[in-house]
């Protein structure tokens, strides 16, 4: 019995033993588990973390999840968070600081029945239109801002309903257009027996309104600390990594996301196709944030309208000191 | 640091205050003591946010959210009035005028309190998260959706005390009605509903809480953009906390003011039961 109890210890320490000499670090997710973040599930069953000497641990997200508080709180080292919502949060007083770009384009879209018959947002006017909250609802409102179309509902504005996390509310005409990313709810529609070609779809990325959304962020104070650089550099290495197997692989990388859910939610066929909708959004990218495309995300941000998301042109919101390090 | 022992020391020497004034026999100490202990509360909150530089977006000191709570009064009354006005006290009203009809069912056939209750114990044991997403997809985005998940909400503890009450007269009481040659509206009216009363203001009180966290939460799985359960997740998404603190103080008085009223009701119209008398 005690030579049982001592073996398993040994066993346990010789397993635990390299595990000590790595890096932890805990990456708080926007969402939950599905392939929109297949990149860094792939780098952690794939062994990339481990490569880099890292132990990673992945924090799913959910409705009730609101990443910068895991961040604030110190329950998360990194997260992913839209530009929008960082930047908010950013000017709301912590300072959270952009070190890697994974997605290169934006997968928001407004799905609209097309016996609406809506060409362009002016025809949205008078009627009722789904959107996300708890962040995710800027780019929308500077888009509507910019357009000049007032969100207070009436006759010549639209008349805005808080979504909630499923396309119900397009699905049973409580709303003329919904809030859809390309790879997630526009599936969902789809896959709820609606073909194409009943839909219009307003893609953010097309009309020039889009903003940038998951990319990596970290709290502003803790890049003066070498070693947490450092251990940065290699997760953004390694996730990089993670990400381009992805996409050359989309199914193995949808298998890997399915096992990592732990809630059963997520469906075989959903994933696939969640993955090869992601891979055209991280395909532009090499994990570099591109200077020009934050610009245009904070000029959006600060279109004069009746509530702009940032009052001001953040300075230092993002950094290429990991990138460089990852990639050269 | 200094922060941090001023707030030690504002505490002790307000738990010592309460304590001398506790020994003194006099009227006033009941009102002070508890004036003194949440103040000392606030002002121990403050200090220690303040002195241990507790993040803002973790836990905002006390003085941040008054700021923030005047500075947002517009948009907070818009949402007390979609949230309270048009949903809680109408699912509120609905429900009580819905409890009573079937307890008064209930209570004049038998067979339909051994066959309703369950069902009404059934309906209060569905979690408010499962039934409200449902209620929005059947009653829309409005308030109807938020009275509905009121009405699930209030429906059950309401008949259940007004079933009882109903049945909270002794025989003799009863055989006196009936050698009055009283009939059933009569004894109803004149002797069960009144003994009912403690019982159904019983419900009643703990249905103006339940009314407003229904109508709340109901409203985390869509709504209008408006109401106090919309405030609090949109600003929670973009971390102003501030406002959701502010939205929590202004659903705290909503609440306290309504249960308040229906107490005082109750004081009025049961003025001759033991636990009113002074």
């Amino acid at each position: 019995m005690i030579k049982n109890i001592l073996l398993a210890g040994a066993a346990l320490g010789a397993i635990a033993a390299p595990a000590m000499a790595q890096d932890a670090l805990t990456l708080q997710l926007k969402w939950v588990t599905q392939a929109q973040f297949a990149g860094y599930y792939v780098a952690l069953e794939k062994g990339f973390y481990e490569a880099e000497n890292l132990d990673v641990t992945i924090l799913p997200g959910g409705p009730d999840v609101a990443p910068p508080q895991a961040l604030a709180g110190g329950a998360a080292d990194i997260m992913t968070d839209w530009v929008p919502s960082a930047l908010a949060v950013r000017e709301g007083g912590l300072p959270v600081v952009n070190i890697a770009q994974p997605f290169a384009s934006s997968g928001l879209m407004l799905t609209c029945w097309k016996d609406a018959g809506f060409t362009g947002p002016q025809d949205f006017k008078g009627h009722t239109i789904g959107v996300w909250f708890g962040g995710n609802e800027y780019p929308f409102l500077n888009w509507m801002s910019a357009e000049g179309i007032s969100v207070d509902g009436g006759e010549d504005g639209v008349t805005i309903l808080r979504q909630g996390f499923n396309v119900d509310p397009l699905l049973q005409r409580q709303a003329d257009c919904i809030s859809t990313m390309t790879y997630n709810e526009y599936g969902q529609v789809l896959e709820a027996g609606v073909s194409p070609d009943e839909l219009t779809n307003f893609v953010f990325e097309d009309l020039g309104v889009a903003t940038l959304e998951d990319g990596l962020w970290v709290l502003e104070d803790r890049l003066s600390d070498e070693a947490f650089v450092d251990s940065l550099v290699r997760f953004v290495r390694a996730s990089m990594e993670g990400w381009k197997y992805a996409e050359a692989n989309p199914e193995e990388a949808a298998a890997i996301v399915l096992e990592f859910d732990e809630t059963g939610a997520q469906t075989e066929a959903h994933q696939v196709f969640m993955m090869s909708e992601i891979a055209k959004l991280t395909a532009g990218s090499n994990g570099a944030l591109d200077p020009a495309a934050f610009d245009r995300t904070v000029e959006m941000l600060m279109q004069p309208g009746s509530d702009p998301v940032i009052t001001a042109v953040p300075e230092g919101a993002w950094t290429h000191v990991i990138t460089d390090a990852a990639l050269n | 640091m200094m922060l941090t022992l001023l707030a030690l020391v504002i505490w002790l020497g307000a738990w010592a205050l309460n304590h001398r004034l506790s020994r003194l026999n006099a009227p006033w100490v009941a009102t002070v003591a508890p004036i003194i202990f949440g103040v000392t509360l606030l002002l121990m909150w403050e200090l220690l946010v303040r002195g241990l530089n507790v993040s803002g977006v973790i836990l905002p000191p006390p003085s941040a959210i008054w700021v923030s709570f005047m500075r947002n009064l517009p948009t907070l009354w818009q949402d007390l009035v979609q949230t309270v006005f048009k949903g809680a006290l109408s699912g509120y009203v609905i429900g009580v005028i819905a409890a009573f009809v079937v307890a008064l069912l209930a209570d004049r056939f038998a067979f339909l309190r051994r066959g309703l209750l369950p069902v009404g114990g059934f309906l209060s044991a569905l979690p408010i998260v499962g039934t409200a997403p449902i209620f929005v997809m059947w009653f829309g985005f409005g308030w109807q959706s938020k009275a509905a998940v009121v009405v699930a909400m209030v429906f059950f503890p309401l008949l259940v005390n007004i079933v009882a009450g109903l049945r909270d007269t002794t025989v003799q009481q009863r055989d006196l009605m009936t050698t009055y040659a009283a009939g059933y509206w009569q004894v109803l009216l004149k002797l069960r509903l009144p003994a009912a009363m403690p019982f159904i203001f019983n419900g009643l009180k703990i249905s103006t809480t339940l009314a407003l966290i229904g109508a709340i939460v109901a409203e985390f799985f869509g709504s209008p953009t408006q109401g106090l359960g919309f405030r609090i997740d949109a600003s929670r998404g973009r971390l102003a906390l501030d406002v959701v603190w502010s939205a929590i103080v202004m659903s705290a008085i909503a609440g306290s003011l309504f249960y308040g009223l229906v107490a005082l009701v109750e004081r009025a119209v049961t003025f001759w039961h033991p636990s009113q008398r002074k």
